[in-house]
This record gives structure tokens, sequence and C-alpha cells, in this order.
């Protein structure tokens, strides 16, 4: 399973290597066509050795079978005409030659396959024979061999090669004779008993069985002259040559052998009673023809699961990149900044797991950001209208015509002195509110702009109010959103210092405390109620109110909107004591 | 769940893809019978021991390449427009090759050459043409043979004697090529005298006639016949042996039929020059199988022949080619 697992590995590399392709779907494909091209040729290649030593034996062994069954075929054959003579020879006798004669006639009359039946006598000539025929008086018996033969070796069956009969005119048969010499019992004389049969019964016999297409069987005698051959006549007339010396000259088995490139299995072996030979030729390149036929087979076989290996590798790994795939295309288009996106899970379903997970994941975090997005536009929109909100608070056109009527109302009295300080005041209260614009000022400014409002109130209030401003140097450089004390004096001034008997107080301070600027509103009025004060912060945007606090309120969220919830407002307030409202802000240099 | 069938689909129709054409592989290369090709064979006669020994030859050969073997040929020798009719009618046959033994060695070059014309390749077998289209000649040296005769017949009767020749067709290369052979050989023997030479036309009972026409002629004064083929031979045979001259008027024939086996073992005749009719059959076939699948072949082959007379007719060898093991 390691050894797999590193294969499979190995074959990765390589082909990340080689190819060059980084694509999840072209490395699987590529992989599982690699792991399947090695499985499928050591498959082959085993089965295709296998399947032809197995054939190569089987072959040689049934051509081994096929040859021992003609071998006791051809013996039960050769015993039945051993059988036909010797019946012939007991029934020999001087005096009763027509018995002998009809014997003759029945055999010869039942049997196509036997041509002559005859018994000579010792001189060699014709005592009885079936069918009977014009002797032909030029061939002499007596001076053949095989009749020699049979009158030395008395008792013992001769199979004299194949030959041209001639014992009869006009009559010229090829024929196997069976020849045995017999003692006459009457007249102590040699009688020789010849059987001759055609080729016909062996042909059969040999003709029958088959080797493969070209293969075939032939038959030769102890002397190598050929009993039978399916080319008989081609060998006879010298067109065609067997290797009778070599299947003479070998002892019964298989033995290969080559002729004209070609490679033959030739299996011998020897037929009891005659010592003929029967050999097989069986050609190896039929093996081999069937071999190739398996070849190609095994390679139609390959080339087929290759392309169905192909396809489904492609398959499998489309199926397993598509939402790799997918996720791509949707984050390509997160990118270029379309977040209306969802990815649907349910549609790939079947995808793995990871993908899966991949995928919700992503959706999350696309939420996330469409969110926080949704978030920070939101926020931007309220500073912006807070922050108008205090501009507008500013410009309160009441503020505007009570001072200038003030103003007018001082230069009635021709207190000039006063109207230049109310006219500076109010310049001054002016350019700071609008700052050019910018949303952060230095600290100090801050302070000046709360002066020119205080001055203009108290001026404005007939000096019911007195202010202090202390300001530590080092907060002064820092920086500051614009315009928050100024809604938290107006604050302390309506509701806290203007309905006293006695003379309010404001002080003013503003310090440095660690890395937060504190600035402190303290007043002497009446203080808040603590139901009230509960409330202030949070009072549902719009609804009004007629303590105020709109102003509170707003600050605290501009001031929040800007640095954080961990800096705004704080409001102490004890009643008929005073109230103190303490801003916090981070450090800004 | 529409997408899920898909591969289910595919891969199903993958595998019934793969499964008929394995099938179709496998039983073309089991069961389809392959196209057997045809040789077609036009004999100089479709019917005679020689020619019958020619088709064994030639039908062995089929047997052994596989290929259909149609014998066919005139009923006698003379009959040439006949022929050449037949060999024109292959063109138009389903015939991949064709072997002719031509009945002229001219007349039947020119509807040959329209045979070859038509992409189907010629043998000739024993008896040539005279056309070098043909992709081989399959047959017994007739000029050697002839010129066996001669001398099988110098042998028989000596340096001096009359000597009546008995051919078969002016004009068939095989009869004019023995011719050429025979008086090649005796030429050098001024001392035998050619009294005649008559021309049978393959027919028995005519050269059994002529016989007895020379006979009529010459009568006493003759030593010896030389036939040329089986028919003359016989005629001759048959002829002398009625007349009661066998064994006075020697006899040297041509080829090995029954008959003439018969009048040899008889004494009727002396020798018989003898041809290899069931290679010429074989090669022809082989050779024109040979040719159709692109292999060479031999321009010109010669078949042997041999001379045969009582005392080694049984030898083994001569035995095997005098008496042709038939199938039956």
């Amino acid at each position: 399973m390691k050894r797999n697992l590193l294969f499979i590995k190995w074959i990765y590399k390589v082909i990340r290597n080689t190819f060059k392709i980084n694509s999840i779907q072209s490395v699987i494909s590529l992989s599982f066509t690699a792991v399947t091209i090695f499985a499928l040729v050591f498959v082959s290649v085993t089965l295709y050795s296998v399947f032809s030593k197995t054939a190569e034996r089987n072959a040689a062994s049934s051509t081994q079978q096929i040859i021992e069954q003609v071998n006791i075929n051809l013996e039960n054959y050769l015993m039945e005409m051993m059988e036909v003579s010797s019946h012939i020879s007991n029934n020999l006798s001087i005096d009763n030659l027509d018995n002998l004669s009809d014997i003759l006639s029945v055999t010869t009359g039942i049997r196509k396959d036997i041509v002559t039946v005859a018994v000579f006598n010792a001189d060699g000539e014709i005592v009885v024979c079936n069918p009977k025929g014009e002797y032909d008086k030029n061939y002499k018996i007596s001076e053949q061999k095989w009749f020699q033969y049979s009158l030395d070796n008395i008792e013992e069956y001769n199979f004299v090669s194949p030959h041209v009969q001639r014992l009869f005119v006009g009559m010229r048969p090829w024929v196997v004779s069976l020849c045995r010499g017999t003692k006459v019992s009457a007249n102590n004389e040699t009688w020789v008993v010849m059987v001759d049969m055609n080729f016909s019964v062996m042909e059969q016999l040999c003709k029958k069985v088959s080797l493969g297409k070209r293969g075939y069987i032939y038959v030769i005698d102890q002397y190598g002259d050929i009993v039978y051959h399916p080319q008989q006549q081609i060998i006879y007339v010298g067109l065609k040559h067997e290797d009778i010396k070599f299947a003479l000259e070998k002892e019964d088995g298989s033995y290969y052998y080559d002729l004209m490139g070609e490679r033959r299995i030739v299996t011998i072996n020897t037929v009891k009673y005659t010592k003929w030979k029967i050999i097989g030729i069986s050609y190896l390149d039929e093996i081999v023809e069937n071999r190739k036929s398996l070849s190609t087979l095994v390679v139609f076989i390959s080339i087929f699961s290759l392309l169905f290996v192909i396809a489904a590798s492609l398959f499998v790994s489309a199926k397993i990149s598509e939402p790799i795939k997918k996720l791509e295309r949707e984050m390509k288009k997160v990118e270029s900044g379309n977040f209306n996106i969802d990815i649907d899970i349910d549609i790939d379903a079947q995808s793995e797991d990871e993908v899966k997970r991949l995928s919700k994941a992503f959706n999350m975090m696309v939420k996330r950001i469409q969110n926080l997005m949704e978030q920070i536009i939101s926020e931007q929109e309220a500073k912006r209208k807070s922050e108008l909100k205090a501009l507008q608070a500013q410009i309160n056109p009441h503020f505007l015509y009570n001072t200038l009527d003030s103003i007018v109302w001082m230069n009635e009295n021709k207190d000039y002195a006063g109207v230049t300080t109310m006219v500076v005041a109010l310049s001054q209260f002016f350019r700071i509110s609008i700052s050019r614009g910018k949303e952060l000022i230095p600290v100090s400014d801050e302070i000046e702009h709360i002066k020119s409002y205080l001055t203009i109130q108290k001026i404005r209030y007939k000096n019911k109010f007195t202010f202090n401003i202390d300001a530590q140097p080092e907060a002064l450089g820092y920086k500051t959103l614009k315009l928050i004390l100024q809604p938290i004096v107006e604050n302390a001034i309506y509701h806290g210092v203007e309905q006293l008997y006695d003379e309010g107080i404001i002080n003013i301070r503003v310090s440095v405390e660690g890395e937060t600027v504190l600035f402190q509103v303290i007043d002497n009025g009446y203080g808040i109620k603590p139901d009230i004060l509960k409330n202030i912060l949070n009072r549902k945007d719009g609804s009004k109110s007629d303590h105020g606090g709109v102003g509170l309120k707003n600050v605290n969220e501009r001031i929040k909107l800007f640095f954080g919830e961990l800096y705004g407002i704080e409001i102490f307030s004890t009643l008929d004591v005073g109230t103190t409202v303490n801003i916090r802000i981070p450090i800004i240099k | 769940m529409k997408l899920r069938v898909v591969p289910y689909i595919l891969f199903i129709g993958l595998l019934l893809l793969m499964l008929p054409i394995g099938c179709i592989d496998i039983n073309n290369n089991l069961s389809a019978p392959e196209q057997k090709k045809t040789v077609k064979i036009i004999a100089k006669r479709k019917k005679s021991e020689f020619w019958d020994v020619v088709r064994m030859g030639a039908e062995a050969a089929g047997k052994e390449f596989n290929v259909n073997v149609e014998f066919w040929g005139p009923t006698n020798e003379l009959e040439i427009d006949k022929q050449i009719e037949m060999v024109r009618e292959v063109i138009n046959e389903k015939v991949d090759a064709l072997v002719l033994a031509a009945c002229d060695y001219v007349r039947l070059v020119e509807p040959t050459e329209e045979v070859i014309a038509a992409k189907i390749p010629v043998i000739v077998i024993d008896s040539d043409l005279k056309s070098d289209k043909v992709k081989s000649f399959i047959g017994t040296d007739n000029v050697g043979a002839g010129y066996m005769v001669g001398k099988t017949l110098v042998d028989t009767i000596g340096k001096n004697g009359n000597v009546a020749v008995m051919s078969f067709i002016k004009g068939a290369a095989s009869a004019d090529q023995r011719e050429e052979g025979f008086f090649n050989a005796i030429k050098d023997y001024p001392g035998i005298n050619i009294v005649t030479t008559e021309y049978c036309s393959s027919n028995i009972d005519l050269s059994e006639s002529l016989t007895y026409k020379i006979l009529n002629e010459h009568g006493e004064d003759l030593d010896a016949i030389a036939a040329l083929n089986a028919d003359s031979t016989v005629g001759v045979a048959r002829a002398i042996e009625k007349r009661g001259f066998a064994g006075k008027i020697r006899i040297v024939g041509f080829d090995s039929t029954p008959d003439e086996i018969d009048f040899l073992e008889r004494d009727v005749i002396d020798s018989l020059i003898i041809q290899n009719p069931f290679s010429m059959g074989y090669l022809g076939v082989k050779y024109a199988v040979d040719v159709m699948n692109g292999k060479p072949v031999p321009k010109i082959v010669d078949t042997g022949s041999r001379v045969i007379n009582k005392d080694n007719m049984y030898l083994p060898e001569n035995q095997k080619l005098l008496f042709p093991l038939t199938d039956e």
C-alpha cells in the first residue's frame, strides 16, 4: 500500500516536472492514465507470455496424444490384417482348395481395403488367389525378395513396403503387402500367404486428424519408404521432400525441426508389430499465429481500456476540479468587486466535503466583507450627517440673531468696546466653526472657539455667569474633533446656569491623561435628574426633549464614530450641585 | 439529480461501445471465411490420360494452397479456335490466374496477351507460347526429350535403318520442339533414313490409320517408328501389333498412359520417354498462386523426362512416376 502510494507520488512528480502541468485536472488524468498504462502493460505482458507458453506446451502434448491415438488405430488395423492372414494360414490344406478359395473371396468381398489375397507355393506359383486375373508372366515371384524372406522366416509377419502390385496383367494398384510363410502340414511344404491392402484405411486414419491448419501426419516403414503421406504423389514425383532420415534416426518423442526458416514440431511414434513410424508435423508459427491474434486482442483490449480510463479520468478529474474551478471563478468576481455572490453548495452536493467546506467558508467570508463594507458605508453616512447637524447647530439662526441684536443694542448704548469684542468673538467663532471644512483641528483652536462662544454668551446673558478655561499646555498641540465642546457648553448654559440666581460658573479643563485627551466642562447649575441622566446619551434620534441633550448625544456619537467605542462622553451630575461632562478622545498629533 | 445520472450514462455508453467492437474483432478472426481464389487451367484437351494426371497435380496444389482449381480444355487438341475462345472468356470470368497449355505456339498469343492485359497472370505449361509476357513456362524440355527419342531409337536399332516419325500437330510448340530435338539426334547418324513424318492430330485412330498407310508404303523395309506423344504412340503400337510387326518394327514412344505401359510390358513398344505431367499441373497452380501473392517465379521450369523400358519400369523411382497414386 505504502509502496503503491510512493509509486503514485513518483508518477505524479514525474508528470508535473516533465509536462509542466499544474492544473489539478491534468495531473489527475495524467496520473490515472500513467498508472493504468503501467498496470495494463504489466498484465498484458504477463498474460501473453503465460498464454503463449501454455499454448506451445499444449500444442506439443496434444500432437503427441493425437499421434498416439492414430498409432493405436493403426495398430488395431494391422492387427486385423494379421488376423486375416493367420485365418487363411490356419485353413491351408491341399485337399480342400475350394474351401480356401471361398475364404479368400469372402475376405476380399467384405473388405474394400484388401485388394488381393493370394497363396503361393514354395516355387512361387499361385495356389489360390482372389480376385482372379491373368497372371503376368513377366513377374517372377520366386525371385522377389519378400517371397524369399517369408520362406526363410516361417510364421513371421512381413509387411512389404508400398509398391505397385503387378501380379495380374492390366492391374497395377499401389499396395502394402502382408506376407507370411506357413508350413503346410500335409506335404511339409512352405506356402506363402500374401494379403495386399491399399492405403485407403490408413489414409482415413491419418487424414481425419488435424494438427493445426497446416500440420499433417505421415507414416513410413522401417526402410524409410512412405506408407502414407497426404502429398504422397507430390513427394513421389520429387517436388517435395520429407526428412525421413531424421525421423528414422530419432527415438519416439517430440523434436524441434527447422526447415527453410520455419520451425516445426516433429513428433515421432513407432507402431508395434511393424516398426513403422508415425510422424506428426505441426507448425510452430501456427501457435505463433494464435499468439499473434492473442497479441492483437490484448493490444485491442488495452487500447480500449486505455481510452476508457482516459475518458473516465478526464471525467473524474473534471468532477473533482469543477467545483474548485467554480470557486475560482466566483473568487475572481469578488476580486473584481462583485460581492453579491452566494456559491450554491447544494448544486455541488456530490462534490467533495473539502470543496463544500471551502465554499461555505468562502460564502461566509464574502458575507462578512459585505457586512463590514455596509457598516463602513453607513458609518460614514452617519458621520457626515452628525457633522452636518453639528454645523447646523452652530449656525443656529437664533444664536446669530440674538448675537447681532446684542451688537445693535450695545452700539445704541455707545458701548463700542463691547461691540468690538462681540464682533471679534463672532468672527472667531465662525472662522473656527468652518475651519476650511477640516474635521480635525488643534485643541488650541477648539479652546479659542469655545472662548469666543462663551464671550458672546456672557455678554448676551449680561454676565450671569463666569467661565474659566484651564488647558494644559501639552494638550494644546494635539488635534481634536472640532466643535465638540460648544454643544456641551451650550447645554451647560441653557440647562445649568441660566436659571441660577447665583452667579454661574463654567469651568473648562483640558488635560492629557495617558493616551487620551480629557476635556471637562464643569458647571455649578441645577444638575440633571438621575432618570434623565440615565437616558440622555441613549435617546432615540429625533425625539424632542425640552431638556436639550441632543447636542450631548450628537457629540458622543461623533466621537464614537470617529475614534471608536473606547472614547466619548461621560456625565456626572448631582442635583443642586452641578454637572461635570468628561470628553475623552485619543491623542492625535 | 440530472447531473448525477450523466456520468453513469457515459460510463455504460462507453462499455456498450467497447462490447460490439470486441465481438466483431473476435468473430472476424474466427469465422469470416476467406475468399478463395480461383485458378483456371485451360489444357490442350479436357480429357485424356495424360491430362488427367496434369489435373491430379493441379488439384493437389489447389488443396495445398487453398485455391479453387477449374480444369478446362477443348475436346481435342485441334480445336485451336475453341481454345482461343476459352482463353478470351477468362477475362469476363472471376478468375484470378490462368494456367494454359497452348494448342498453337503462335495463334494463342493474341488472346493470352489480352488476358494478361486484363491483369490476370498467365502461367504456361506443357506447350510453350510465343510470348514473353507470360510469367513462367513449366514443362518438359521438349527439344531435349525429342533428342532422347532419337538417341533411344539409335540405341535400339543401331546406326542404320529406315525410320518413320509419328508426330501430332504441326504448329504446337511441343510437337515442333520434339521434332527438332529428334532430328538433331538423328542428324549425326547418316545411316538412319527418315522415310516420312506424319501428324495424327493427337488422335489415336488417325495415328493407327496413318501407321497402316506407312506400313503399306514401306512395309518390311521399316525398322522403327518414333512416336512423339501418347496418342501417336498408342495408335502406332496398335497398328504394329495388329499387323504382326511387334518386335520387328521397333517403337520408341512418348508418355506413360496405361495403354502404353501395357504395350511396353507386352514388348510391342521398346521404350517410352516419359514426362512428368503431375509436376506440370502442380507447379502450374503453385506458381500461379505465387504470382498472385507477389512472389517471384522462375521463367522456365523443366519438369524432366526419362527413358523407361521393360527392365527399369518397376524400379521404385520409376513406378512412382508411371503409376500415379490417385486419391480414390
